[in-house]
């Protein structure tokens, strides 16, 4: 196509306006309606759906702490002690494992994870620390942790 | 017995059924722990998807406690969709109405709403007395332990022992009392 006056390219966006539409129209290939087969309704969907999903990349995070750390509570419940000072008992302890590592404990290996609510019960005895939220002191599963080795635990932060 | 079956735990998927005991208890507070059985948050293979919640029975739904005047001033709101068709329940009335009612509606509204929370609602049996149906009794296995500590009334302490309860004096056998 020629164009003799400077007018008419303005309106012309070139030959390749089919693939820039193609690139569109496959990103709403599974919408629904006109929203996946008229241009100008699906640009701004997908638009739309672009940014809905760059915030659950965010949320999806979100989702995944709070799913962990209701299962870390459930499990902390089984074993009488408050998922608060679960973690201010493994920290003090120098056990660095985050809520993902601790919910995987809680459901495939429950005994591993009595285990912890026991260490970290130890060290806050050992440490003389009070649960300040509700001024009790750290209750948990009394096992049998004299065969263990826990010398590290004595020092104190 | 093969590796992976050594460590299959169907008990984990088992659905439990607790009870628990609403006398003298708060409905709104009781609603949050009854709610975590319903649900099943109580466990660590929660997920929401996952049908991993419990079965809770509920007794005693007649004598749940209030706090405050909250029997004379807590409303319950129904609208039957026609124009004037607002209507506001007292909770003491509703009581009257129903025994069940109260509690059913206090767990119902602690749960988010979604398309689980009526068919969670279905695994929640409330009995405003303390007879049970046999064929719910006999699959209770555990007990939901009580948010309050029930006070028992002055009436119904024992006649000797409040015969035999330390006193500070005795009345003289001329006083009247009031």
């Amino acid at each position: 196509m020629v164009f003799l006056s400077v007018v008419n390219f303005i309106r012309c966006r070139g030959p390749d306006e089919i693939w820039r539409k193609r690139k569109i129209f496959k990103i709403a290939s599974h919408f629904i309606g006109r929203r996946r087969n008229c241009y100008s309704v699906a640009v701004r969907n997908v638009h739309r759906a672009l940014v809905y999903g760059s915030k659950a990349r965010y949320l999806k995070k979100d989702d995944m702490k709070n799913l962990w750390d209701t299962r870390i509570t459930a499990a902390c419940e089984q074993h009488n002690i408050t998922a608060y000072t679960l973690r201010e008992g493994l920290d003090r302890a120098n056990i660095m494992l985050d809520r993902k590592s601790l919910s995987d404990l809680a459901s495939w290996e429950p005994r591993t994870f009595e285990s912890l609510a026991a260490v970290a019960k130890e060290k806050l005895r050992l440490d003389g620390f009070i649960d300040t939220t509700d001024k009790n002191e750290p209750t948990g599963r009394d096992l049998d942790l004299s065969n263990i080795f826990l010398n590290g635990l004595k020092e104190t932060k | 017995m093969s590796a992976a079956k050594r460590v299959q735990q169907w008990a984990t998927f088992a659905r439990t059924w607790h009870i628990f005991d609403c006398k003298w208890q708060d409905p709104y507070q009781s609603a949050n722990v009854i709610k975590k059985y319903l649900m099943g948050l109580h466990k660590p293979i929660y997920h929401p998807m996952n049908d991993c919640g419990d079965v809770v029975v509920c007794i005693n739904s007649r004598e749940i406690a209030l706090r405050g005047d909250e029997w004379r001033k807590r409303a319950y709101f129904h609208h039957t969709g026609y124009p004037g068709g607002a209507s506001w329940t007292l909770a003491w009335e509703l009581h009257n109405k129903d025994p069940t009612m109260i509690i059913k509606k206090a767990v119902y509204k602690s749960m988010k709403g979604n398309l689980q929370r009526r068919h969670t609602m279905e695994r929640l049996f409330i009995y405003p007395g303390e007879e049970i149906p046999d064929d719910v009794m006999q699959n209770v296995s555990n007990q939901i332990r009580q948010q309050r500590l029930v006070p028992q009334r002055l009436d119904h302490i024992p006649e000797d022992e409040v015969q035999q309860y330390p006193k500070v004096m005795e009345y003289p056998s001329d006083y009247v009392l009031k």
